[in-house]
């Protein structure tokens, strides 16, 4: 069972990981914001909240890391898919190499 | 924007005020981008309330803002960008002040930026002034002497620009203003 040391640690991470979490879950997949979420929680088990997300994927779209495209639904309520761009990808390439030499370091 | 019609009178009024609240959040923004903003907000509320039918309407209106938050606090950083674009994308100097003072703590950049503007609009008094003191403004030159802006002349100091100073501070404000623009557009890219 984690002490309140580890949950604080285990939040800060997350959350100073939550760019690159993103980048790479929209590297496989375009996602609407809720779509998003609910990947980031099944397939890496992070809870974030939308108010969370949204100023990030704003910022994402301000660096130009991402890009977004209105789709109108049946229901008369559109979606904003989130598209990674070319810099997002090279990027989260650099990400990836900056965690592996963490990682090797840790090791 | 259509907004969502619930059957609870309850949500829908709960509903309805905080898409006022958000409304008023982002009012300082251009409409297309507040129409982006609510459209988004909408959005989240929309498919959260579908895909939690075991929550009661009530309940999963009440979950989904409690987990967006207050539009007051979730929107800043949105309307403090969407508002830098804006101010860019326009070059209106109304924009372009409120963008700095939004972002005024988002670094030293913005505080420095906010400065130059304020310089900047500087000029046009200058110009005033020139037309109602035009013996006491303009810029002066002497031995130990660089002075531009409203003074009294003294021995050694001559004001050099004469009739050339309103055509220069026009010049100058117009050179000045794309250099915060250009500054901006900088800043803009490589900040967080």
């Amino acid at each position: 069972m984690k002490n309140d040391f580890l949950k604080n640690w285990d939040t800060q991470l997350k959350k100073g990981m939550l760019s690159f979490f993103v980048l790479q879950a929209l590297e496989h997949k375009e996602c609407y914001g809720y779509e998003l979420i609910q990947n980031l929680k099944t397939s890496m088990e992070i809870e974030v909240t939308e108010s969370t997300i949204y100023p990030l994927l704003i910022r994402l779209m301000k660096e130009e890391l991402l890009v977004h495209q209105w789709v109108e639904q049946t229901s008369g309520i559109p979606r904003k898919y989130y598209f990674i761009t070319e810099e997002g990808k090279s990027n989260l390439v650099e990400m990836k190499k900056n965690i592996s030499v963490i990682l090797s370091k840790i090791k | 924007m259509k907004l969502i019609e619930f059957k609870n009178t309850d949500t829908q009024r709960i509903y309805n005020d905080y898409i006022n609240r958000s409304k008023r959040a982002i009012k300082i923004l251009a409409p297309e981008d507040q129409e982006d903003c609510l459209m988004e907000i909408n959005s989240y509320i929309y498919e959260y309330i579908q895909n939690n039918p075991q929550e009661q309407e009530l309940t999963a209106m009440l979950n989904i803002l409690e987990r967006l938050g207050d539009p007051e606090i979730t929107l800043k950083e949105v309307v403090a960008t969407k508002k830098i674009d804006q101010a860019v994308r326009t070059f209106n100097i109304k924009h372009l002040m409120q963008a700095l003072l939004l972002n005024l703590r988002n670094g030293v950049v913005y505080i420095i930026l906010f400065l130059m503007v304020l310089f900047g609009v500087c000029f046009p008094v200058l110009i005033v002034l020139k037309l109602i003191y035009p013996e006491k403004t303009g810029l002066y030159i002497g031995e130990h002497t660089f002075f531009f802006g409203i003074a009294t002349s003294k021995e050694g100091v001559s004001e050099v620009l004469g009739n050339w100073f309103i055509p220069v501070v026009i010049l100058l404000s117009v050179l000045f203003y794309f250099i915060i623009i250009f500054l901006l557009k900088l800043v803009k890219t490589k900040k967080p």
